[in-house]
C-alpha cells in the first residue's frame, strides 16, 4: 500500500499489503516457479543502485517491474518505492543488490504489483479524507511531519488496508475478480521473459500482455466489477467501464496496468530540447521503439525521425502555437486553444503533456478542454513552455485541469507563472477556482507557493486603519485572489498562519515568515500583468458543445 | 494548550481576522490548537503520492527553511536543450507581430500531405529521379493518397492508379515501394497516428488508444438531431452538387458539338471553296436532302395543354350554376314542376357506367361539376345562352382565355370513342373510363367526354377527352341533352327533378332529344348535365324562385330548412371556390331583394312544390315549405351526393326523401325520415316561430349522412325575419356552403352532437359571407348570398337558434 511508507520500506509496507492480499485465491505465479533459479523476475524487490541529487549513492528498494534482454544484456525496469514513477528507469544488472532480493510470494504477488505506492489502484477520494485526517494533526507543525513519516503512516495502514479486507471477505466473487485482474497483470509481466531474445522485446512484450489482457473475455467485465469495487470505495461518479468524462485526471488507477506504469517513450526531441519523459504517454505504439521521437516544436506533430521532422519542417509553417495571442508582455505569451476546433494540436499537446502528467488521462477527446499555452518568443518563433488546460464549463470551481511546464523551463518560475495566468483569467471571469485534482507533487508544491506568496502579498500589505489592527476574512482574501475559498484556508494553515486567540481567529505574521515571503517575492521576477491580458470569457454553457 | 476546556469555534471564512505581525504577536503558546475546529485542508494529492520521499522531503524543508533548498528539490529526470542542429532544423526567422496573433479557424486546414518522408523514402526518390523527376512533396502526396485510401486492406494497384494521377511507371514504382513498406511496418499506417476506439467496445482498456470520443453523456439528443439534420443537408448538398455535374456535363458536350459544328462549317467551306460552288448550287442540294433528314430530327414542337384538352375548371362556377339552378327550382316550382324532372334528369346526364347506383351517383356529382366546367371550358367559344351573371364572371380568375400567339391543336380524332352511335357505343366505357358525356349549362353545349375531379379548394376540374363525335355532341349539346337528361332522369330515378330544373328550354329540348336518350339509356351512357337552371331565364326565374325560398321561410315564421350537408366527400363534390361567390355576390344582392319582394309569390311557389312531396306535411304552408326545402335540400343532396358511392348515395337521398323531395331520382314520397318530419312538423306546428330546420348530412364511414336535423325555432315574427333571416342566411349559408367547401364540409362531417353543430354554425357563421353559397331560395341572404347553386342547400334554413334533432 502506498500509504504505508514505514521507515524501513521493505517489510514494514508489504505486510499490510500482504494481509490484505493473502485472500485471494492463489495465483498460478511463473515468478514461483523461477524464483529458486535465481532469475530476476518481474515483482521482484531489492536494492538498486540510484545516485541522488547529491551525486551520493543510495541503495532504495525498488521494485522490479519488467525485464528485457537486449542483444543478450538484460535491463530492469525498476521503481523505487516511496520514489515518483518518474524516477523508474531501466538499469543493468550491476545495480541490483540481489542479496537482499525479495522473491514475490504466491500470495504476496498481488501485493508486489500493487505495492508500488503510484500505481496501485488508488481510492483517492475515500482515501484522501483519511489522509487529511490524520495528516490534519499531522502536518501543520513540521515536527508532527516526521511523525507523518512514523507514526501516522502505520496508522495509515489500516485505512488503507481495510478496503480490501471488506472486499474480499464480503463476497468470494469480488475478490476473484481482483485477483484474476491481477493475475492477468502478473501474468502478462511474466509473458515477455519467455520472449526475451527479441531485441526490442520490451514494447513488443507490452503489446503481449495488453493483448493477453484483451484476450481475456470476462476481463473487462471483471475489470469493471474492480472498477465498480473501486468506485465504491473512492469515486461518486461510478461510471464502470470508462472514466468519468469530465475533468482531465484520474484518480482512479483501475485502469493502470502494468503498460501505463512504465514510460514508454525513451526520448523526445521539441526544438532545442531533449526531454526525457516522465510517464506512460499513448503515442502510437510503433514510435515507442524509437530511442527519439521527433516533435515539432510549434504544431507538436511527431515524426519517427529526423528526416521525417525535417521534411514535416518544410510544410509546417507553424511558428506559434496555432490559436488567438491572449496575452503578450515581453517575449512572454499566451495563446489559447479550443480543444473542440484545433483537435490535431490539442491531441498532439496533450500526448506531450502526459509524458510529464502521470494522472493525466487521455481517455476522451479534448472537446470540452480550452488549452492555455504559454510561450516564449525568439526569433525562431513562440516556443512553447508551458500550458494549462481549462475546462470551458467545470462543476467544481476547477480553473485548471492540467498544468504542465515542460522540464527544461522548469524551476524558473514559468510554472507559477501559469498558476497565476490561471487566476488573472478567474478574475476576469470573476470566479473563484481550484486546480482539478489529484495534484501531483510539482503540483502541490508549486501551488501552495504560489497561494501562500499570494496571500502573504495581501496580508502583508494590508495597512492599518486609524491605528486599528489590520483584519481581512477568508471570503475577501479569495475574492482578491480568485482563490478557492478552501485553498485559502489550507494555504493559511498550512503557514501555520491562523491560532486561535482569546476566542477568536488571528492570523500571525511571523518574522521568519515575513522574511522569507520577501525573499521569495525577490526571486519572483515573472509575473503576470493584467493589462495585458485581452481575454473575454464565454459563456460555454450557452452554446450546444464546447 | 492545557488550558483548552472549551472547543474552539469553527472557523468563519466572513469573519475578520486580525493580523498580528512582528511583536505584536501574542505568546503562541496561548494559543489554542484549531486542530479540530479548522477542518485540515486535505492537499489533494493521492495519497501514495504524496507519502513519497522526495515530496515530504520537500514539504519539510520548505516548512523548516520557508525556502526550498537546492538539495530539498524533487528530482526529475533531466532534459538538455543543446540539439545542435536546431538552427539548421527551423530555417528563417519569425518576426514577432506587433497584433496579437489571430488565427482563422480555417488556415489550419492545408493540404499538405500527413506523411513524411524519411530517409529510407529519400534512397528510393533518388533511385527513381534518375528515370524521371520526382519531387518529395509529390511523393508524399502519393504515400499520404494510399495511406488514407487503405484500411487494413491495402489499396489494389488498380485503385492506386485510380487514386494517383501519375505516370503509370511511378505509380506502379511507388506503390510497389509502399506495399513493402507497408508490410515492413510495425505500425497499421505509415503515417503514425493514435490508435482509435472501436465501437465494439474492445479498445476500452486499451492504454494507446486515446481521445475517445464522448459519447454517452455528452451526445445529446440535440445534437442527433443536429446530426439527422446535417446528414440531410449533405444528402441534398450531394444531389445538388451532382446535378452540377451533369449539367457541366451536358455544358460540355453542348461546346464540343459547337467546336464540332464549326469544324464541319469550316470543312464545308472549304469543299465549296475547291469545288467551286461559289454560288452555293451544290451546297442547296445537298442541303434539301439534310433538311428533309432534320426534319425527322427535330423534337415535335410543344403543345399546349389543349392539346390533350385537359382544362382546369374552378368548381365555383358550377356552384354558381347550382344555385342557380337549385334557386330557379325553388322559384319555379310551381311554374317549372313538369320541367323540373327534365332538367333533373339532364343534370344527371348519362354515365356510360353499367352500375345503376355509381351512374346515378356519378352522374348527379357531374351535373354540378359539368356546370362549371362547361362554363369553364367554353368560354372560348361564344355561349349562346349566356346568362348575364355568367357573362360578367364567366370563369373567374381562372377563364380560360386564349393567349395571343398561342397554337391550339385540335383534339385527335384517332383516340375519340364514338358515343352516340349505338355500335360503339358499349365501346365507350372501356376507353373512356369514367369520362362521361357532359353538357354545360352556360354555354349551353356538350362538351363531349370529359371527366371530372375535384381539385384544389374544391375546385371542380374537367378532363376532357376528344373522340370523333365531338363535332357531332356539339351540334347536338344544347338541346338533345336536356332532353337525354330529362329522359334519363325519369328512367333512372323517379321523375323529381323535373320540376325542379324544369324550364322552358328544358321542355323543348326534352322532345326533341327523346331519341337520343334511348339510346343512352340503352348503352348505358351518362349524359352529365349541370341541373338546366335555364340561366337565361335565370334572372326573373332565379329572382322567383329565390323570393320563393324566401318565402316560403318566411311565412312559416321561420323557414324550416333543411340542408342536407354533405359528408365531407359529398361537399367536395359541389365544391364553390369563395372567389365565385364573391363574384355573384352583387348579383345575389339584387335577387335577394327581389326575393324579399316577392315573399308571397314564395308561398306559392312552395305550394306548387308541395306537389313534388307527395308525403307534404299537413300544413299547407309547411308543407310548403318542407317541399321547398325538400326540393332545395334535394338538390343539395344530390350535389352532395355526387361524389358519394352509390349506397351511400341511395342512402342519402332517401334521408333526404324524408324530408323532401326525392332528388336523385329516388320518389319524393319513398323516403321518409321521420325525424325529419318530426321536424318539420314541429316547425310548422309552430308557425309564428320561425324555425330553421338544419338537415345535416354528416359523412361517416358507414353512411354519408347523417341526417341530424337541427331544428332552430326563432320566436320571431315575420316581420322580424328579415332580421333574422340574414342570421339565418348566414346560417343557411353556413349548412349549406359546408357541403360545398372544404373546410366547411370538414366541420359538417363530423359526428356532432347538437353542441358541435351550433359551434360550426356559429363559427361559421362570420365566415358565411364570403363563403356562403346561399341558398337563394330559402335563405334571405343579403350581402353575403351568393345565389349560387348551393343555394340548393341553404333552401330552407333560416333560423336564429339551432337544435338538432
Amino acid at each position: 500500500m502506498a500509504e504505508v511508507v514505514s521507515p524501513v520500506p521493505g517489510a514494514g509496507r508489504r505486510e499490510p499489503g500482504e494481509v490484505g492480499r493473502t485472500r485471494g485465491p492463489p495465483v498460478a505465479d511463473p515468478g514461483a516457479a523461477l524464483s529458486p533459479q535465481g532469475e530476476i523476475i518481474e515483482g521482484c524487490r531489492l536494492p538498486v543502485l540510484r545516485r541522488n541529487q547529491d551525486n551520493e549513492d543510495e541503495w532504495p528498494l525498488a521494485e522490479i517491474l519488467s525485464v528485457k534482454d537486449i542483444s543478450g544484456r538484460k535491463l530492469f525496469y525498476v521503481h523505487y518505492i516511496d520514489f515518483n514513477k518518474r524516477l523508474d528507469e531501466w538499469v543493468t544488472h550491476e545495480r541490483l543488490d540481489l542479496k537482499k532480493i525479495q522473491f514475490p510470494k504466491k500470495e504476496a504477488k498481488t501485493p508486489t504489483k500493487n505495492g508500488l505506492p503510484g500505481s496501485r489502484p488508488g481510492s483517492p477520494e475515500r482515501e484522501v479524507p483519511a489522509s487529511a485526517q490524520a495528516s490534519g494533526k499531522t502536518l501543520p507543525i513540521p515536527v508532527q511531519i516526521t511523525l507523518r513519516f512514523n507514526l501516522p503512516k502505520e496508522r495509515e495502514a489500516i485505512p488503507g488496508g481495510e478496503p480490501d479486507q471488506p472486499l474480499s471477505s464480503s463476497s468470494c466473487l469480488q475478490p476473484n475478480h481482483r485477483s484474476t485482474k491481477r493475475k492477468v497483470e502478473v501474468v502478462s509481466p511474466a509473458t515477455p521473459v519467455p520472449s526475451e531474445t527479441a531485441p526490442a522485446s520490451v514494447f513488443p512484450q507490452n503489446g503481449s500482455a495488453r493483448r493477453a489482457v484483451a484476450a481475456q473475455p470476462g476481463r473487462k467485465r471483471k475489470s469493471n466489477c474492480l472498477g465498480t469495487d473501486e468506485d465504491s470505495q473512492d469515486s461518486s461518479d461510478g461510471i464502470p467501464s470508462a472514466p468519468r468524462m469530465t475533468g482531465s485526471l484520474v484518480s482512479d488507477r483501475s485502469h493502470d496496468d502494468i503498460v501505463t506504469r512504465m514510460k514508454n517513450i525513451e526520448c523526445i526531441e521539441l526544438g532545442r530540447h531533449r526531454l526525457k519523459p516522465w510517464y506512460f504517454s499513448p503515442y502510437p505504439q510503433e514510435l515507442t521503439t524509437l530511442p527519439v521521437l521527433y516533435l515539432c516544436e510549434f504544431c507538436l506533430k511527431y515524426g519517427r525521425s529526423l528526416k521525417c521532422l525535417q521534411r514535416h519542417l518544410t510544410k509546417c509553417d507553424l511558428r506559434h502555437p496555432p490559436g488567438n495571442e491572449i496575452y503578450r508582455k515581453g517575449t512572454i505569451s499566451f495563446f489559447e486553444i479550443d480543444g473542440r476546433k484545433n483537435k490535431s494540436y490539442s491531441q498532439n499537446l496533450c500526448l506531450l503533456a502526459k509524458c510529464f502528467l502521470d494522472h493525466k488521462t487521455l481517455y476522451y477527446d479534448t472537446d470540452p478542454f480550452l488549452f492555455y499555452v504559454m510561450t516564449e518568443y525568439d526569433c525562431k518563433g513562440f516556443h512553447i513552455v508551458g500550458y494549462f488546460s481549462k475546462e470551458k464549463e467545470s462543476t467544481e470551481d476547477y480553473n485548471v485541469a492540467c498544468i504542465l511546464t515542460l522540464p527544461p523551463y522548469q524551476r524558473r518560475g514559468y510554472g507559477k507563472l501559469l498558476i497565476e495566468f490561471s487566476y488573472e483569467l478567474s478574475k476576469v471571469e470573476g470566479k473563484t477556482g481550484t486546480p482539478e485534482k489529484p495534484l501531483s507533487d510539482l503540483g502541490l508544491l508549486s501551488y501552495r507557493s504560489y497561494w501562500s506568496q499570494t496571500i502573504l502579498e495581501i496580508l502583508m500589505g494590508l495597512k492599518s486603519e486609524s491605528g486599528e489592527r489590520p483584519q481581512i476574512t477568508i471570503n475577501e482574501i479569495s475574492e482578491i485572489t480568485s482563490i478557492k475559498k478552501e485553498d485559502v484556508i489550507s494555504t493559511l494553515q498550512y503557514l501555520n498562519l491562523i491560532n486561535y486567540y482569546k476566542g477568536q481567529y488571528i492570523l500571525t505574521l511571523s518574522e521568519d515568515i515575513v522574511d522569507g515571503h520577501e525573499r521569495a517575492m525577490l526571486k519572483r521576477l515573472l509575473r503576470i500583468d493584467s493589462k495585458c491580458l485581452h481575454f473575454t470569457p464565454k459563456d460555454w454553457s450557452k452554446r450546444g458543445k464546447w | 494548550m492545557s488550558k483548552l476546556s472549551f472547543r474552539a469555534r469553527a472557523l468563519d471564512a466572513a469573519k475578520p481576522l486580525p493580523i498580528y505581525r512582528g511583536k505584536d504577536m501574542p505568546d503562541l503558546n496561548d494559543c489554542v490548537s484549531i486542530n479540530r475546529a479548522v477542518p485540515q485542508m486535505p492537499t489533494g494529492m493521492e495519497k501514495e503520492e504524496e507519502s513519497e520521499h522526495h515530496l515530504q522531503r520537500a514539504i519539510s524543508a520548505q516548512q523548516v527553511f520557508r525556502e526550498k533548498k537546492e538539495s530539498m528539490v524533487i528530482p526529475v529526470p533531466e532534459a538538455e536543450s543543446n540539439v545542435n542542429y536546431y538552427n539548421r532544423l527551423y530555417k528563417g526567422e519569425f518576426k514577432q507581430p506587433k497584433q496579437f496573433i489571430h488565427i482563422q479557424p480555417f488556415n489550419l486546414d492545408n493540404e499538405q500531405p500527413d506523411y513524411d518522408m524519411d530517409s529510407e523514402d529519400e534512397t528510393l526518390l533518388n533511385r527513381l529521379n534518375r528515370k524521371m523527376e520526382i519531387k518529395p512533396l509529390q511523393f508524399e502526396i502519393m504515400i499520404d493518397r494510399l495511406e488514407k485510401a487503405s484500411s487494413n486492406q491495402l489499396v489494389t494497384l488498380q485503385e492506386a492508379k485510380l487514386l494517383l494521377n501519375e505516370d503509370d511507371y511511378l505509380i506502379k514504382a511507388v506503390y510497389d515501394y509502399w506495399v513493402r513498406k507497408r508490410k515492413n511496418c510495425r505500425g497499421p499506417s505509415l503515417i503514425p497516428q493514435i490508435k482509435q476506439e472501436k465501437r465494439d467496445g474492445s479498445t476500452n482498456n486499451d492504454p494507446y488508444v486515446a481521445f475517445r470520443r464522448r459519447t454517452e453523456k455528452m451526445q445529446t439528443r440535440k445534437n442527433r438531431k443536429n446530426d439527422e439534420a446535417s446528414y440531410e443537408k449533405m444528402l441534398k448538398l450531394r444531389r445538388e452538387f451532382s446535378r452540377a455535374i451533369t449539367i457541366l456535363e451536358m455544358i460540355k458536350r453542348r461546346e464540343k458539338t459547337k467546336r464540332e459544328l464549326l469544324h464541319l462549317t469550316l470543312e464545308v467551306v472549304e469543299k465549296r471553296y475547291h469545288l467551286g460552288d461559289y454560288g452555293g448550287e451544290i451546297l442547296n442540294e445537298v442541303k434539301i436532302n439534310r433538311s428533309e433528314k432534320e426534319l425527322y430530327a427535330t423534337p415535335a414542337t410543344l403543345h399546349n395543354g389543349n392539346h390533350h384538352k385537359v382544362q382546369e375548371c374552378k368548381t365555383k362556377h358550377p356552384h354558381h350554376l347550382s344555385l342557380k339552378e337549385e334557386a330557379s327550382d325553388v322559384v319555379r316550382q310551381k311554374k317549372k314542376y313538369p320541367k323540373k324532372p327534365k332538367a333533373e334528369a339532364l343534370i344527371t346526364s348519362q354515365q356510360p357506367t353499367p352500375e345503376t347506383l355509381p351512374v346515378i351517383n356519378k352522374s348527379d356529382i357531374k351535373q354540378y361539376d359539368f356546370h362549371s366546367s362547361d362554363e369553364d371550358e367554353f368560354p372560348q367559344v361564344p355561349s349562346p345562352v349566356s346568362e348575364p351573371e355568367e357573362e360578367n364572371d364567366p370563369d373567374g380568375p381562372c377563364a380560360f382565355r386564349r393567349r395571343a400567339g398561342c397554337q391550339y391543336y385540335a383534339p385527335r380524332l384517332d383516340q375519340a370513342n364514338h358515343s352516340f352511335e349505338n355500335s360503339e357505343l358499349a365501346d365507350l366505357d372501356k376507353l373512356r373510363y369514367r369520362h362521361c358525356l357532359t353538357t354545360l349549362t352556360v354555354p349551353r353545349r356538350c362538351i363531349g367526354f370529359a371527366r371530372r375531379r375535384i381539385g384544389r379548394g374544391g375546385r371542380v376540374i374537367m378532363d376532357r377527352i376528344s373522340t370523333e363525335h365531338d363535332p357531332v355532341l356539339k351540334q347536338i349539346d344544347p338541346e338533345m341533352l336536356n332532353g337525354f337528361s330529362s329522359s334519363s332522369q325519369t328512367i333512372d330515378f323517379s321523375s323529381n327533378f323535373t320540376r325542379t330544373n324544369a324550364s322552358n328550354k328544358h321542355c323543348e329540348n326534352r322532345l326533341s332529344l327523346s331519341e337520343i336518350l334511348s339510346n343512352i339509356r340503352s348503352c348505358r351512357l351518362q349524359c352529365f348535365q349541370p341541373r338546366l337552371l335555364n340561366l337565361q331565364d335565370s334572372d326573373s326565374e332565379e329572382c322567383t324562385s329565390r323570393k320563393s325560398g324566401q318565402t316560403v321561410n318566411n311565412k312559416r315564421v321561420s323557414a324550416a330548412s333543411v340542408a342536407l350537408l354533405n359528408t365531407s366527400k359529398n361537399g367536395i363534390s359541389g365544391g364553390i371556390t369563395e372567389e365565385q361567390f364573391q363574384t355573384h355576390q352583387q348579383q345575389l344582392v339584387q335577387m335577394q331583394r327581389q326575393q324579399l319582394a316577392q315573399l308571397q309569390q314564395k308561398q306559392q311557389s312552395q305550394h306548387s312544390s308541395q306537389q313534388t312531396h307527395p308525403k307534404a306535411q299537413g300544413s299547407s304552408t309547411s308543407d310548403c315549405m318542407s317541399k321547398t326545402l325538400d326540393s332545395a335540400s334535394a338538390h343539395f343532396a344530390a350535389s352532395a351526393v355526387v361524389s358519394a358511392p352509390v349506397p351511400s348515395r341511395s342512402e342519402v337521398a332517401k334521408e333526404q326523401n324524408t324530408g323532401h323531395n326525392n332528388i336523385n331520382g329516388v320518389v319524393q314520397p319513398s323516403g321518409t325520415s321521420k325525424t325529419l318530419y318530426s321536424t318539420n312538423m314541429a316547425l310548422s306546428s309552430s308557425p309564428g316561430i320561425s324555425a330553421v330546420q338544419l338537415v345535416r348530412t354528416v359523412g361517416h364511414t358507414t353512411t354519408n349522412h347523417l341526417i341530424p336535423a337541427l331544428c332552430t325555432s326563432s320566436p320571431q315574427t315575420l316581420p322580424m325575419n328579415n332580421s333574422c333571416l340574414t342570421n339565418a342566411v348566414h346560417l343557411n349559408n353556413v349548412s349549406v356552403v359546408s357541403p360545398v367547401n372544404v373546410h366547411i364540409n370538414t366541420r359538417t362531417s363530423a359526428p356532432s352532437p347538437t353542441a358541435l353543430k351550433l359551434a360550426t354554425v356559429a363559427a361559421s357563421m362570420d365566415r358565411v359571407p364570403k363563403v356562403t353559397p346561399s341558398s337563394a331560395i330559402s335563405s334571405i341572404a343579403r350581402e353575403n348570398h351568393e345565389p349560387e347553386r348551393l343555394g340548393l342547400n341553404g333552401i330552407a334554413e333560416t333560423t336564429v337558434a339551432m337544435e338538432v334533432t
